[in-house]
């Protein structure tokens, strides 16, 4: 009779405590790789590297001094150009290949979903070699084959020319992957109501507008965010493309400024500092453009 | 007959688990199970793929002379630095010995003469009798506040390398250029509209304006520096700023320089713009000339050298750009048999007669100069003996004084310079703008934890 209630008990008790060790492990990798990280960053942002060995606690020194800071504001109006390089021109390209292959007039779908997406799979270090030397001053397929230049740009090498080089080559990258998101939400949309808009007497651009876009709502505010959260920490692409964002910093971004404190300056706090308000810009701009897409809003 | 207490029908959501976890158990006994090789263990850490082969080579040699010791050699590419900060920043995972960048050994000097992660090898060298043998000069860029970190595994010496044939089109004899004022001269000759579109399709040389490698180099030629011994930063001294005026001068005053093509002189636009005459000369340490016959073999032949023209007759004819160190880590067990491998990498004879055949670099070590390679004809420059040419200057070369802010002084004096040369800022505006912000974050730094 007491086995029998031990056993009782300890099946009680295994009932009660199996859920927790079920998920301890995620938990347990949280806090470890997640939540002590983010602490000691926020922590370590209060403080200044003194050497290896010791630190100074500095307060919001860091902070103070990263808004006096010009390479921080230059690196900062780089990244929103880049991000709203790819809002403008990737997003609208992504959009138009998706209702393109949506299309019954196209030919070789599969085999040109698979061409515009390939780029993604290609590693960012690997697109900045290749575009370097696609963006070559003598010999590049651009200044060489584009005859309408009628000279030699130096896209890597005058300022004005650098930014304009990363975003098109981002567009390279990322359109084909966005591309697939457009897609599937065009193919999620009901028959029904392009048919009902045709009754109405409704073209194909009321259409577009009227019922494609309103559908694709949900589908282009996570687009939107994701690639404003991915423009925002750019940082391989024009790494390697303007070999550490030369000249003049015209192609530095706010994490190759972040690397640069952390690892090649060794202010670790102060990189910490570019991360925390990297993370503040990301909150509200994100917040932001779900607002104004409407996500909040009750349907 | 034996059987296991579970089998795949038993087991919890079938085989499929059952397999995974004996991978796992499998993959964990691998991992940790492997012992580590009997005797005496050093790591070795590097970042040059050059450096690297030469070593898998050479390490063999040494381990057969000294039985039971395993030198473990690490090829971590461009990423090594970041990986000996991190390791330590954690006082932990550091290798005994490891090669470091120039441009990258001033981060690891921040902070307190005493936190510096490397062992401070004067000691050994003086007792040994080394420093005489080495081109002394040499050392400043791994010293620090009379301490030196590392040794020199190259002293990367400059020439000037011209188109012979070109330079004689325009009716200019390269070897008669001693100073830069006879340089200016010839290249006004040699920097030419060829077809008449009134575009030069020539010019004399190229230089870099996005960076400080050529600046520097020239700035060094003249005993120049950021900063001076005791760490002051005098770049923005008179000195500095005439060379920059001479430098910003020769674009756009002489207009005998062309900005390198694509983002360095290695880029492969550099290179086929050489190929297609449009590029005359180019400052270049011994490095570079190998990374030439290597990129651009079809050009073989069509070089010549001569020491960099002087600043004045009689003047410094070189500079010295780029360079690698060794240093032994805090975290070194047994440092004295890592101070062996390191002599028998560095100081080796043969060994450095091995790395020149193979990489072009001239030995800080004297000693290894009368080898004969070092004076044989160079089929690439036209049968020219360049080693000859190089160990000729090498005594020469002016020291560069290391500091720990200067990654952040590089960063910044890049941007200068690029001011300077499109005439956004005069060179003296740029060179004391760029001074005084690096002033103020050194008082920065000494205002929060007090002069180190």
């Amino acid at each position: 009779m007491r086995k029998k209630q031990t056993t009782y008990r300890f099946w009680n008790q295994q009932q009660k405590i199996a859920p927790y060790l079920f998920i301890a492990p995620f938990y347990l990798l949280f806090v470890i790789f997640m939540g002590y990280p983010l602490i000691s960053s926020l922590l370590m942002s209060l403080y200044e590297m003194r050497g290896f060995q010791s630190r100074i606690f500095v307060g919001i020194g860091n902070f103070t001094d990263l808004f006096r800071d010009p390479i921080f504001w230059k690196s900062l109006r780089n990244t929103a150009y880049f991000a709203v390089g790819t809002l403008t021109l990737q997003l609208p390209i992504a959009l138009l290949l998706a209702i393109l292959l949506n299309s019954k007039f196209v030919k070789g779908k599969n085999f040109l979903r698979l061409a515009f997406f390939a780029p993604v799979l290609v590693a960012g270090v690997f697109v900045a070699i290749i575009f370097n030397l696609v963006y070559d001053q003598r010999a590049g397929l651009v200044n060489h084959e584009f005859v309408l230049f009628g000279k030699e740009i130096g896209w890597l090498n005058e300022e004005k020319y650098v930014m304009p080089a990363v975003i098109l080559t981002g567009v390279w990258q990322w359109a084909g992957f966005n591309m697939i998101y457009f897609l599937a939400g065009l193919q999620g949309i009901r028959q029904e109501l392009y048919e009902a808009a045709a009754v109405d007497g409704a073209n194909w651009w009321q259409a577009f507008i009227h019922v494609t876009l309103p559908s694709l709502r949900p589908v282009i505010a996570f687009v939107f965010v994701v690639s404003m959260i991915g423009s925002l920490q750019l940082f391989d692409l024009p790494f390697i493309l303007t070999n550490g964002g030369e000249p003049a910093d015209a192609g530095s971004t706010i994490v190759m400024y972040l690397y640069k404190n952390g690892f090649q300056f060794m202010r670790l706090g102060y990189a910490a500092t570019i991360g925390w308000v990297l993370f503040f810009i990301i909150a509200v701009i994100s917040i932001v453009q779900l607002k104004l897409l409407g996500i909040f809003r009750d349907e | 007959m034996f059987r296991l207490p579970i089998d795949s029908e038993s087991f919890p959501l079938g085989k499929g688990p059952m397999v995974m976890l004996i991978l796992f158990l499998i993959s964990t006994l691998f991992i940790f199970g492997r012992s580590e090789e009997d005797g005496e263990n050093l790591e070795f850490w590097i970042f040059a793929n050059t450096h690297y082969e030469e070593y898998q080579a050479r390490v063999p040699i040494f381990e057969a002379q000294n039985p039971g010791v395993n030198v473990q050699l690490i090829n971590f590419g461009g990423t090594m630095h970041d990986k000996l900060l991190a390791a330590m920043l954690s006082n932990f995972g550091a290798p005994d010995l490891v090669e470091v960048e120039i441009t990258s050994i001033g981060r690891f000097l921040k902070g307190a003469i005493d936190e510096v992660g490397f062992v401070d090898l004067r000691p050994r060298l003086e007792s040994e009798g080394w420093m005489e043998k080495l081109v002394v000069s040499r050392f400043t860029p791994w010293s620090y506040r009379g301490k030196i970190f590392g040794i020199p595994h190259d002293l990367h010496p400059v020439v000037l390398l011209y188109r012979d044939d070109l330079f004689k089109a325009a009716g200019v004899e390269m070897t008669e250029v001693e100073t830069w004022d006879d340089f200016i001269a010839a290249g006004k000759k040699a920097t030419r509209d060829l077809d008449g579109d009134g575009e030069v399709d020539q010019y004399a040389i190229v230089l870099d304006r996005r960076t400080e490698s050529d600046y520097f180099s020239l700035l060094l030629q003249q005993g120049g520096g950021f900063f001076d011994e005791e760490g002051n930063v005098i770049i923005d001294s008179e000195l500095a700023i005439e060379t920059l005026e001479f430098f910003t001068a020769l674009f756009n005053e002489h207009k005998i320089a062309t900005p390198v093509y694509g983002t360095w002189h290695g880029d492969p636009s550099n290179f086929a713009a050489m190929q297609d005459g449009k590029i005359l000369s180019i400052l270049a340490p011994d490095w570079y000339v190998g990374i030439l016959k290597s990129q651009v073999p079809q050009m073989s032949g069509k070089w010549k050298a001569i020491g960099m023209p002087a600043w004045h007759p009689d003047g410094r004819r070189t500079t010295t750009r780029g360079g690698t160190m060794i240093g032994m880590t805090k975290q070194c067990e047994n440092p004295d048999r890592a101070w062996e491998v390191l002599k028998f990498t560095y100081f080796d004879r043969p060994g450095l007669v091995n790395r020149y055949e193979t990489t072009r670099i001239i030995p800080p070590l004297k000693s290894a100069w009368d080898a004969p390679i070092f004076r044989e004809p160079d089929v690439y420059l036209g049968g020219q003996p360049l080693g000859a040419l190089f160990i000729e200057l090498a005594p020469d070369l002016p020291p560069r004084y290391q500091n720990p802010y200067w990654s952040e002084g590089a960063d910044l004096l890049n941007d200068a310079i690029f001011a300077a040369v499109t005439e956004k800022q005069t060179p003296r505006e740029a060179l004391t703008d760029l001074a005084e912000k690096v002033r103020a974050l050194i008082a920065k730094d000494q205002g929060r934890w007090g002069k180190l």
